[in-house]
């Protein structure tokens, strides 16, 4: 590595030493408390996936660059050259990390092992070598954003095509719209993802609760989230806030997407709109009694998954809860103690990748299939497209013999129809 | 050797506690002057009040009980006796009444806060050599261990020295003469510090607890200082 | 009648959960020559709009998109 390049990368290092990030960089005692906590390590024991063995690398350069402990005296804490070996580390603890936090929960000062790992990924983006895909990624969405006028049409058209099957779920009555896209003055504006699966149990539910909604024209997950570009996320993000505030609405409602909704919900700043996740929204049809569900529409036993960004990292715990009594009889608790909910092994971007890290995910997340096949359910449920896809590639490659199924197409699934009221 | 004596239980005692109060607050302004994190870092579910949560997590260590009972509790015996000998410290360089509000003999604990406080200091130096602790470990964590246990080992000896043995050479007032004096600016050796038969426990305590301050401010045990605000981000 | 274009190799990359269809035609195209065309088919409407700025930000080319029932499909030429 030239003298250039680490310097741009050490610029890059320092944007992030917020007063957070000193503390996390600053006091780790080492205590190993966090052993136990972080999912790749409990399927696969080996050192380097333990929370703070991961938070060693980033805090090694740390000592090096930033301290006088690693200058007068670079042995003691072990502090590191940036160098190519270095980043190769880097790559490894950001890519095995997904950024859950439930090491978070273990640590007896609190340290946010997915902050460091954000110091990580900004230094692989910086040096060129995080996964190009992801970048890819996020740059389509900042350039659907730039050319949206020309995008609009074409959206426009698909969206309807799907309308055909949102009214198999719920009928919409004369004279209104079933997926509206574009509404000025709406009440909600709901962000989904690309697939049809996002937009169609949402749109009926948003009808059946006569909701004054309006579809996004992007979609909500935020790449630069997952790769660590703290410019790129803000760029992905604006699209959604310009947009609700273009059209003036209150709420925003984030589909279910794990980053997305907590990106909207922490990132956005003060906006003159609210915004909750569709777990919330659903959950808050059903207790105002806007849409009436069948108590008893899912008779095998549910149990749910909560995503850790939306659940440990964002508080969504209790709607999703909710929900699932109000529509299965037979609900089951994964773990007793949500906060110590066992990540898919999807997060962190590593879904995204797809099969490249097919291999990995599997064998991580091996906790994960032990935790769900404990509750003997046969639904699968959960209210996040990355969890959904890892969940989904376990059942398979554990053959767990569950349905994945998401919560927003189980409530869908469950309404009771206007002829069955009457 | 008397001038490394005097080297050790003098100025080097004003430049450790110099180095470790100037060294703290410079960090410690560094880290708060550092620009705040734009979101919350909290974890759900909440429970509230957050202040008193908060301060569970940062004195009662309840993650660490839950999951390594036995660890938590060498770990609240070594920080409640850690705290113990500071007060013993003070009651070394004079009396004071509010802490005679349940009489006790100076020093504090009759021997036993320096003797759980050393097994403690075993036991996590011990837990170090096995792994996952093991590669966790960076020389620093060793470092600090060995230098606290001397500190405290010799320190001890003195202690148990006269509360269990009736050693009489080096007594409580010889202890006030000398650490009063370094207090007050007029340093001032009682014989008892360097002819005394113990005084070379006193001496290694002195220059061991001197190294450890000296590193203090440079080391994790800077979280004495953070901890309480860093749990205060996880409780948001 | 439009010229009928011929693809040198077909995805099917029907009911694929986000953002698999992206993902796998970034790496399919780099599976034919510059000047090649790649035939992607896709149930998803986010790829309406998800496939032009891909291939924007890419560099590749949208020669087609065409609706055959609730299949859509893109004719992409490789070239870049």
């Amino acid at each position: 590595m030239d003298q250039n390049t680490r310097e741009e990368l050490l610029r890059l290092f320092n944007s992030k030493l917020n007063q957070a990030m000193k503390f996390y960089l600053e006091t780790c005692s080492r205590c190993g408390m966090c052993t136990h906590a972080c999912h790749v390590h409990e399927s696969m024991p080996q050192v380097k996936y333990i929370a703070a063995y991961r938070a060693e690398i980033v805090r090694r350069l740390y000592k090096r660059y930033f301290k006088k402990q690693g200058r007068i005296w670079p042995w003691m804490g072990e502090s590191k050259e940036l160098g190519d070996v270095a980043l190769e580390e880097l790559y490894e603890a950001a890519y095995s990390c997904t950024g859950c936090r439930r090491c978070m929960v273990y640590c007896p000062h609190g340290i946010d092992t997915q902050m460091l790992m954000s110091i990580a990924k900004l230094l692989l983006v910086g040096a060129n070598s995080e996964p190009e895909i992801l970048t890819l990624l996020a740059d389509t969405s900042i350039e659907k954003g730039r050319s949206i006028d020309l995008l609009k049409t074409s959206f426009m058209q698909g969206v309807k095509r799907l309308e055909e099957e949102v009214v198999k779920k719920w009928k919409t009555e004369a004279g209104e719209t079933t997926i509206p896209v574009d509404v000025e003055g709406a009440s909600l504006l709901y962000v989904a993802l690309a697939g049809a699966h996002s937009i169609i149990p949402a749109a009926a539910v948003f009808n059946a609760a006569k909701e004054n909604w309006t579809l996004s024209f992007f979609e909500a997950v935020n790449f630069g989230a997952f790769v660590g570009d703290p410019t790129k996320t803000k760029l992905i993000l604006d699209r959604i806030v310009n947009e609700a505030r273009r059209l003036k609405v209150k709420e925003v409602c984030i589909c279910e997407c794990g980053t997305a909704y907590r990106v909207m919900k922490q990132l956005s700043g003060k906006q003159p709109f609210a915004v909750s996740s569709v777990t919330e929204v659903h959950a808050r049809y059903i207790k105002e009694g806007r849409i009436q569900l069948d108590r008893f529409a899912f008779k095998d036993p549910v149990t749910y998954h909560d995503p850790c960004q939306i659940a440990r990292n964002a508080g969504v715990i209790y709607e999703a809860r909710y929900i699932l009594n109000s529509l299965a009889d037979d609900y089951r608790e994964m773990s007793p103690d949500p906060k110590y909910n066992w990540c898919c092994g999807g997060g962190g971007g590593l879904v995204a990748l797809g099969d490249e890290t097919l291999d990995f995910r599997m064998k991580s997340a091996k906790v994960k299939a032990e935790q769900v096949n404990d509750t003997g359910a046969k639904i699968l449920s959960t209210a996040c497209e990355n969890c959904h896809t890892q969940l989904s590639n376990l059942n398979d490659h554990y053959k767990m013999d569950v349905r994945v199924r998401f919560l927003s197409s189980m409530v869908a699934d469950a309404l009771v129809q206007p002829d069955a009221l009457s | 050797m008397d001038t490394i004596i005097y080297i050790i239980l003098v100025p080097m005692v004003y430049a450790a506690f110099g180095i470790f109060i100037l060294g703290t607050a410079m960090r410690i302004m560094k880290v708060w002057r550092a620009p705040k994190h734009s979101t919350t870092l909290q974890i759900y579910p909440e429970q509230k009040p957050k202040w008193l949560w908060t301060l569970n997590d940062t004195f009662l260590f309840p993650t660490v009980r839950r999951h390594y009972p036995v660890h938590w509790v060498f770990l609240m015996l070594f920080h409640i006796c850690f705290f113990l000998l500071i007060i013993g410290h003070f009651e070394l360089i004079d009396d004071y009444r509010i802490l005679q509000i349940i009489e006790h003999e100076v020093f504090l604990g009759g021997g036993y806060v320096g003797l759980i406080l050393s097994i403690a200091l075993l036991f996590f130096l011990f837990r170090r050599f096995r792994s996952p602790v093991r590669e966790l470990s960076v020389p620093e964590d060793f470092y600090l261990i060995l230098l606290l246990f001397l500190t405290v080992v010799f320190g001890s000896e003195m202690d148990w020295a006269r509360t269990w043995y009736g050693y009489g050479g080096f007594a409580v007032e010889d202890y006030r003469q000398y650490l009063s004096s370094l207090l007050y600016l007029k340093p001032d050796l009682p014989d008892a510090a360097t002819e005394s038969g113990h005084s070379f426990m006193l001496i290694l305590h002195v220059f061991f607890a001197n190294l450890f301050l000296m590193f203090f401010p440079f080391s994790k045990i800077m979280h004495s200082f953070f901890s309480l605000a860093m749990n205060k981000l996880r409780r948001g | 009648m439009s010229e009928e274009i011929k693809a040198d190799k077909v995805m099917d990359l029907r009911g694929m959960p986000c953002p698999m269809p992206v993902v796998k035609i970034s790496k399919g195209i780099k599976e034919v020559e510059i000047g090649q065309v790649v035939e992607a088919h896709s149930t998803d409407p986010g790829s309406l709009t998800d496939f032009p700025a891909w291939a924007r930000t890419s560099g590749n080319e949208i020669l087609k998109t065409e609706q055959d029932g609730d299949v859509i499909k893109f004719f992409i030429k490789r070239t870049a």
